[in-house]
């Protein structure tokens, strides 16, 4: 009977397995991580549930979508299903959600906030006004913009650009809390998407530009209350580091290095902020966000390495403890912020599967590192890079060029990549079934001539006159897929202008990006072959997002609003005559405006 | 009232090796041209007095030989006093010291910014108008401008060196005596050129040290409610547009930095002395 | 002994000499080191509507610039707007964060009272107001600085040299 037993027993473990999936009936579940499943094995991707509850997709920040019902062969077929006008026409770069059958978006300036029905082809369910305070509009340094919002168990939260984290009620649209976390006549404004984990709403400041002191602050998910606060300089108290933070390189070890490796005080004013994209691993209870620019972008007024800014950090989201931290580029001359995504994935590195995160930084480097410990597996380049020759194995120390540095009494020519890097915030995209990596980026190189910035809170706190220009090749952007374990690129496509919309990929094999003059497109993944476009009415600068709809047919979500900085000529009306207007982006994109007006459009697609 | 009674400006009190090399040149030239202003009176005079002789002339050789004799000395004196300029200025861009003090010095129109660089950038002193350099040890200056070009002049360490926008020009000094020297700006900058002087302590080493670690202080907190109010009335008017106290949110650079500006002697760029009144008014 | 000096050779020597001097007589610009604040009408400033009620329009009387035309003073309101951080938000006329400074017609009126105001009181969508921290002889500085950048000021008194990595001169503007 023994036998019997053993028989009986495997049942009954196989049978729990099947039902403790976790998952419910598709609605307005709260997801436990990713979209609502429980693997731990980061190789694979999450159970697909057809939502789409964070910008991210998931926890790991894949961007990957298991739904199969857009084929590279039915794909040529996408129609327009439907539209909305947001009513703005600032850059819009946030992300359509869809939680159950009602869609979320959040606009640029004035940070509306609508829930659509897609029972109803779109129609308005309610819209949620902020109130957002005009003067914002004066100490946002690159358009207006937002980055999305975020679901989480019944309410979405989300940031307005005066400072104000809100939490409003997903129903209803009520507003929730609402609590002012940044200061706006200190230069602070809020663009990021907020991330939640578990009962915190992870918020970080922007205000690079402005001689801001940046941090990531978590707010309780049901109160609002500030829970912790972790600045990116000044003492460890300050950052939040304790006697479990070990950084994996000596360089990142010390006493107070926030404070130590700035000339006095200039911390407290140094910048390194964090609007950029938050990534969380659940089994190592790790969140993972790199910081923004040192300020002021003249480096010449702050000697040292100017730590934790361009720093990758691993914290706890309960606490906010720095566990570990890895400076990317000491003393950052160039304006590269670190706040670009981090792709937790498990790849096959050496033979070994390593828990890492892959990190396409505005250096032009892909990071691979292990998430756990902080080590540089790889740091290739991926676009054509002349500010530094590689990271030193050892020491974790970013190599860089030195004749490539500006600084006081000198123009330096021939930057590349140019500030916004060789890819800036627009995320990419990981696909489990080709192993690639979706990377939406620039070619862009600059000139800089250092001025002195003198502080005035509130005010511009740069130092420096750029003006950027198309990089080798002549196209100002490129929209590429890389090979992470090989640490190479596989196809890419050039564009015109830079590509500065989000993407996603599908478990088919579709990949859809925009670009900048109002072209969406889906690409074969494997091959990059273009499959399907079609012209929208203005560039698109956002993450465009896939999701069930309650018909049961599967749709693609995308805003078009050409803005940002990148799109600042045209969305802000800047007179391109002067090169150095927008940061030096006017000189780039100074032929925008002959390709796209100003937009604001929510469009919803499916093959009919 | 001049802040310049009572300090040092001079180029003819060498207080250093520096300006004991130049001073030693400017006695070369000094009494070589005296001597040569002696010999050519003499002659002048000589020949002023010699009686018209009834002959027709010096003969053309003795003419041709007088000339070129005095051609040929004069050719040599100002090859020697060459060579001697030639050596002076090797003597001044040669470096044989160890552990200098490195200051950023950037003219501005129309004040002196010091920045003291030490390998801790936590350690960096930013000061205005007034020096201190450790009496016997190095000093590397390096000059700049923000805006035109000026020129620092300490004649009691150094010769004029210009601060020259966009442009670094580097030497070095040293005091080797305890002092209070005076320079001014030597290069036409502007409505206030004339009133852009700067003090320089030559401090012995263990009151140079007290001055760095006091510099390095934020700025002092204070319990007296006329302090607070004037606190107060800094951080809140325009004054935080410009100037920097460390240890408070003023941050400006576009002025002088002014945390612990009670510890200088002087303010307005050397002109007047740092009194109350003369800060008031 | 002939005299060299005789009549018809003075005559022109003297001609010559006043001529010279007139020359030299001549002033540059008058070079204001500190201007006294203007006299502000307490009745009406500038306006920044062209329209007005009742069909009519009252004549303007809104204060005059001090600074207008005056080479110094713009070359002032130059080291200003950089010093100010104004070009932080404008860059050198193309705008950025803040609307641009080279096109006509500005938002809220680009003559030289309204553009006062404007720095002075800030204005809703992000103009801060710089009242009470900067001295009003520098606002006026500045206004003409601005006024230069759209083409506005005559060209002889705009700075010509291009001190920045881009900057147009008002005769590439034109």
């Amino acid at each position: 009977m023994r036998v019997g037993f053993g028989r009986a027993l495997l049942g009954l473990i196989v049978a729990c397995l099947f039902g403790c999936t976790g998952r419910g009936p598709a609605g307005m579940e709260t997801p436990q991580r990713g979209s609502g499943g429980s693997a731990t094995n980061l190789a694979a991707p999450q159970p697909e549930d057809g939502q789409w509850v964070m910008p991210s997709k998931d926890y790991e920040s894949t961007r990957f979508s298991g739904l199969d019902q857009i084929t590279p062969q039915n794909v040529k077929n996408l129609k327009i299903d439907w539209t909305f006008s947001t009513g703005f026409t600032h850059g819009e770069e946030a992300a359509p959600l869809v939680v159950g059958s009602t869609m979320y978006i959040s606009t640029p300036y004035p940070n509306y906030l609508y829930a659509l029905d897609l029972n109803n082809n779109g129609a308005m369910k309610w819209v949620y006004k902020p109130g957002t305070s005009p003067a914002a509009q004066g100490e946002a340094c690159c358009d207006v913009v937002n980055r999305g919002c975020a679901y989480s168990n019944g309410k979405i939260y989300y940031n307005a650009l005066d400072g104000n984290t809100i939490a409003v009620d997903a129903e209803t649209g009520h507003q929730v809390w609402k609590t002012l976390v940044a200061d706006l006549n200190q230069g602070q404004t809020l663009t990021m998407a907020p991330l939640v984990v578990k009962d915190r709403v992870l918020v970080g400041n922007s205000g690079g530009e402005m001689g801001v002191r940046g941090w990531v602050t978590a707010l309780d998910t049901n109160t609002g209350k500030i829970a912790w606060r972790a600045y990116h300089a000044g003492p460890d108290s300050d950052v939040l580091i304790g006697p479990n933070f070990k950084p994996f390189y000596a360089k990142d070890r010390g006493k107070d290095l926030g404070v130590t490796t700035w000339p006095p005080d200039a911390w407290k004013i140094g910048g390194a902020g964090m609007w950029g994209w938050i990534s969380y691993d659940p089994d190592l209870d790790l969140i993972y966000y790199g910081t923004a620019n040192p300020g002021p972008w003249n480096p010449d007024q702050r000697p040292g390495d100017n730590k934790w800014s361009c720093t990758l950090f691993a914290r706890r989201p309960e606490t906010g403890e720095a566990i570990w931290a890895y400076q990317i580029g000491q003393h950052d001359p160039w304006d590269y912020d670190g706040v670009n995504e981090n792709i937790l994935v498990d790849l096959p590195i050496h033979g070994q599967t390593r828990k890492v995160l892959l990190h396409p930084d505005r250096d032009g480097r892909m990071y691979v590192m292990d998430r756990a410990t902080g080590e540089v597996l790889s740091a290739e380049t991926f676009g054509y890079v002349n500010t530094s020759t590689g990271v030193d194995p050892k020491t974790g120390e970013l190599q860089v060029v030195h004749e490539k540095i500006p600084g006081f009494g000198k123009t330096i020519r021939d930057i590349c990549p140019a500030s916004p890097g060789a890819k800036d915030w627009q995320p990419s995209a990981f696909s489990f079934k080709t192993g690639l990596l979706y990377i939406p980026h620039n070619n862009l190189c600059q000139e800089v001539q250092g001025t002195q910035a003198n502080h005035i809170a509130g005010t511009p706190y740069v130092g420096a006159l750029v003006r950027m220009y198309a990089g080798p090749g002549g196209n100002r952007g490129v929209f590429s897929a890389w090979d992470p374990v090989a640490a190479k690129e596989v196809w890419s496509i050039k564009e015109r202008f830079p590509v500065w919309s989000g993407t996603f990929a599908t478990t088919t094999g579709v990949v859809f990006y925009g670009t900048m003059e109002g072209w969406f497109k889906a690409v074969d993944a494997k091959s990059g072959n273009l499959l399907w476009q079609m012209k929208l009415g203005s560039g698109i600068v956002s993450q465009p997002t896939t999701f069930k709809g309650p018909d049961g047919k599967q749709h693609i979500a995308v805003l078009d609003g050409v803005g940002g900085w990148a799109g600042a000529v045209v969305s802000g009306s800047i007179d391109a005559r002067d090169g150095t207007a927008a940061l030096g982006f006017a000189n780039a994109m100074s032929d925008l405006g002959k390709y796209t007006t100003r937009g604001g459009t929510l469009y919803v697609f499916s093959v009919p | 009232m001049r802040a310049a009674d009572g300090f040092a400006q001079s180029a003819l009190q060498p207080a250093g090796p520096q300006s004991l090399h130049i001073y030693g040149l400017w006695h070369l030239l000094l009494w070589v041209a005296i001597a040569v202003w002696v010999i050519v009176t003499c002659f002048l005079v000589a020949a002023f007095l010699r009686k018209r002789s009834s002959e027709p002339g010096t003969s053309e050789t003795t003419l041709f030989r007088t000339v070129a004799t005095a051609v040929a000395i004069t050719v040599v004196t100002l090859f020697g006093l060459l060579v001697a300029s030639v050596m002076t200025g090797n003597a001044l861009a040669s470096r044989s010291f160890s552990n200098p003090i490195s200051i950023e010095v950037t003219g501005h129109q129309w004040w002196w910014e010091f920045d003291y660089d030490y390998s801790q950038p936590g350690e960096e002193i930013i000061t205005a108008n007034e020096m201190h350099i450790p009496v016997g040890r190095a000093v590397i200056i390096k000059t700049t401008s923000q805006d035109v070009i000026h020129s620092f002049w300490v004649p009691n360490l150094y010769g004029k060196i210009d601060a020259i926008p966009d442009h670094v020009n580097t030497i070095w000094l040293r005091a080797d005596k305890p002092g209070v020297f005076r320079g001014q700006c030597a290069e036409f900058c502007g409505f206030q050129h004339a009133n852009m002087a700067m003090l320089v302590y030559a401090d012995p080493p263990d009151v140079f040290a007290r001055w760095e670690q006091q510099q390095r202080a934020n700025a002092a907190e204070s319990t007296d409610p006329v302090v607070l109010r004037g606190r107060e009335v800094f951080l809140n008017e325009p004054c935080v547009l410009c100037h920097t106290i460390r240890g408070t949110s003023a941050s400006g650079v576009a002025g002088p930095d002014l945390t612990h500006l009670a510890s200088r002697s002087t303010i307005a760029a050397g002109i007047l002395p740092n009194t109350l009144g003369n800060l008031a008014g | 002994m002939s005299s060299p000096f005789r009549s018809k050779n003075r005559i022109g020597g003297a001609a010559l000499v006043a001529t010279l001097l007139a020359l030299v007589a001549c002033r540059r610009e008058a070079r204001p080191l500190r201007d006294e604040p203007p006299e502000r009408s307490l009745d009406v400033t500038a306006r920044e509507s062209p329209i007005e009620p009742g069909g009519s329009k009252l004549p303007d009387v809104s204060m005059k610039s001090p600074a207008e035309g005056n080479a110094a003073s713009i070359a002032e309101g130059q080291r200003l707007f950089n010093w100010y951080n104004c070009s932080g938000c404008h860059s050198q006329g193309g705008g950025g964060m803040g609307p641009p400074l080279m096109d006509v017609p500005f938002t809220y009126g680009n003559e030289p009272a309204n553009i006062y105001q404007t720095i002075l009181e800030g204005r809703p969508n992000g103009m801060p107001s710089w009242g009470g921290r900067i001295p009003e002889y520098q606002v006026w500085e500045l206004v003409a600085y601005v006024r230069s950048l759209s083409g506005n000021e005559p060209s002889a008194a705009t700075p010509g040299r291009s001190d920045t990595l881009n900057k147009l001169t008002t005769v590439q503007l034109k």
